[in-house]
């Protein structure tokens, strides 16, 4: 059965109030190391308990 | 490696990894006191928060339905898309300019910012008002600044409010005034980075007057207090050979991070932009040097937006970088800007987003909802699949859009012009004046 797949890691929070920051230390070490990050971060995330979405979202029109 | 430089080595990442697991115990027991907002439906699937590590993880369909207790949400109901085919349904962030107030006065100033501050600046409760719509439109985080937000009374009730809406506040602060009250409320934000655009005589020169020594104070005194502290700065032509001296001084102050910002054409910086902007081979040479100092003294970097092309000059692994929401200019999608008086911005450099409709008010925050999805929403910032060459047959278009929309507006005249300070633009105006050879 699928499991669904990580997109994209936003690593870190912005402090900074002018400008959208991007955590690029994992190009230090490249996709090796993200890759065996990335399914520790989806087994965080899948042991989570699941709650309801809050608020239900209602799709933007575009 | 000699016995000692390796002890040392190990005895610093002893530290670091104490440090870092208590600053994280600490996020869990804030967070079991005001949850963060932990999820955001998307048309791609799902954006999911973590607290510990920090980070936003974007998921597809599938995976957002098992982590999820949904099954058919409305978002839901037409064609899965992948992540950056449209914008998100709302900012991750928004970047709120509390005040325009300031008594540093630095030459570059991007906002402007003087003692008086700007007409009609919103108080706390209109903020507050703020930061319940931003909550019910589903933003993750705010960064707080301004001016210098400090001088604010109320800063520390308006980081306790957005955290009991779920949202992580964050700070940016020059450091130089009002650190006993800033003291007392570090607790209340997820980061706080201090602005230090250079060592001793050089942060006199970028900001032209001498605030080093109190800056640094402030750093140290937050630094004994908090974990995750670190450092803004603005890369110029005058501090970027001192930028591995600066992640020397972060990895010194056991710091959390160093955010790089590109210099921008905004506020007093407009009128400087010609002298502090750096030079093309400053920006060739960005990535190298910024990963080389990152490296040789292990401090985490960030970049801003800005830097995106200067980073795809280096030809990265494009997926990597997709891997990492690595994005050039995301105004009015990854993130909004709002001015003191509320005034909505696709990012802080920018002015006020265009009216919804012609002849209509320009938005405010309070107006995000209303304002997200209309047509022509934030002009240019959004029409960047419109991109004409040598942007449109970029391989890393898609991630950097672009470039830098502000600098585009400052240097070409034409917000939607390629950014004239990646080198692959630079390259290709440079083949367009070579002679014709035949």
């Amino acid at each position: 059965m699928r499991r669904g797949k990580i997109l994209a890691i936003k690593w870190g929070m912005n402090p900074n109030s002018s400008s959208l920051g991007v955590d690029v230390t994992f190009l230090l070490v490249g996709a090796t190391v993200l890759a065996a990050v990335t399914p520790v971060i989806g087994a965080l995330l899948r042991w989570r308990r699941a709650v309801p979405v809050e608020p239900p979202v209602e799709p933007a029109a575009r | 490696m000699s016995v000692l430089t390796t002890l040392r080595t190990l005895g610093t990442l002893a530290v670091r990894g104490v440090e870092t697991a208590l600053a994280a115990a600490a996020r869990v027991r804030q967070a079991r006191q005001h949850p963060p907002r932990r999820a955001r439906l998307e048309r791609f699937g799902a954006i999911l928060q973590l607290t510990v590590p920090r980070a936003l993880v974007f998921v597809d369909r599938e995976f957002a339905r098992r982590a999820l207790a949904v099954d058919r949400p409305a978002i839901w109901a037409g064609p899965e898309t992948g992540l950056g085919d449209a914008p998100l349904s709302a900012p991750l962030e928004a970047h709120l300019q509390l005040t325009n107030r300031c008594d540093a006065g630095c030459q570059g100033c991007y906002t402007g910012a003087s003692p008086d501050g700007a007409p009609g600046e919103w108080g706390l409760a209109e903020w507050m008002r703020a930061i319940d719509q931003l909550a019910d439109a589903g933003v993750f985080h705010v960064a707080l600044g301004g001016g210098e937000s400090t001088v604010l009374p109320w800063l520390g009730e308006l980081a306790d409010h957005a955290r009991r809406r779920g949202i992580v506040p964050n700070l940016t602060t020059s450091g130089l005034s009002n650190l006993e009250r800033l003291l007392a409320i570090s607790d209340r934000f997820g980061q706080i980075n201090v602005s230090l655009d250079g060592l001793g005589a050089t942060y006199a020169r970028v900001r032209g007057f001498d605030g080093f020594a109190r800056a640094d104070a402030a750093i140290r005194a937050l630094r004994r207090v908090k974990r995750e502290i670190g450092i803004n700065v603005v890369v110029t032509r005058h501090n970027f050979e001192e930028l591995d001296r600066l992640f020397g001084y972060a990895a010194e102050r056991r710091l959390s991070e160093v955010e790089l910002l590109r210099f921008k054409p905004a506020g007093r910086g407009a009128r400087a932009y010609a002298e502090l902007r750096c030079s093309d081979a400053q920006h060739r040479g960005f990535l190298p040097a910024v990963l080389a100092a990152a490296r040789r003294h292990a401090v985490r970097v960030k970049v801003d937006c800005s830097y995106t092309p200067m980073l795809a000059h280096h030809r990265p692994d494009r997926a990597l970088l997709a891997e990492l929401a690595v994005y050039g200019c995301t105004g009015g999608d990854f993130l909004v800007g709002a001015k003191p008086g509320g005034q909505l911005t696709a990012c802080s450099f920018a002015g006020p987003a265009p009216p919804a409709a012609p002849g209509g008010d320009r938005p405010r925050v309070t107006d995000l909802a209303r304002y997200w999805a209309a047509p022509g929403a934030f002009g240019a910032f959004r029409s960047w699949r419109d991109a004409r060459e040598p942007c449109a047959s970029c391989d890393y278009h898609a991630l950097c859009r672009g470039g830098c929309r502000v600098v585009s507006t400052h240097t070409a005249a034409d917000a939607t012009a390629p950014d004239p300070e990646c080198p692959r633009v630079v390259d290709a105006a440079a083949r367009r004046h070579l002679p014709v050879v035949g």
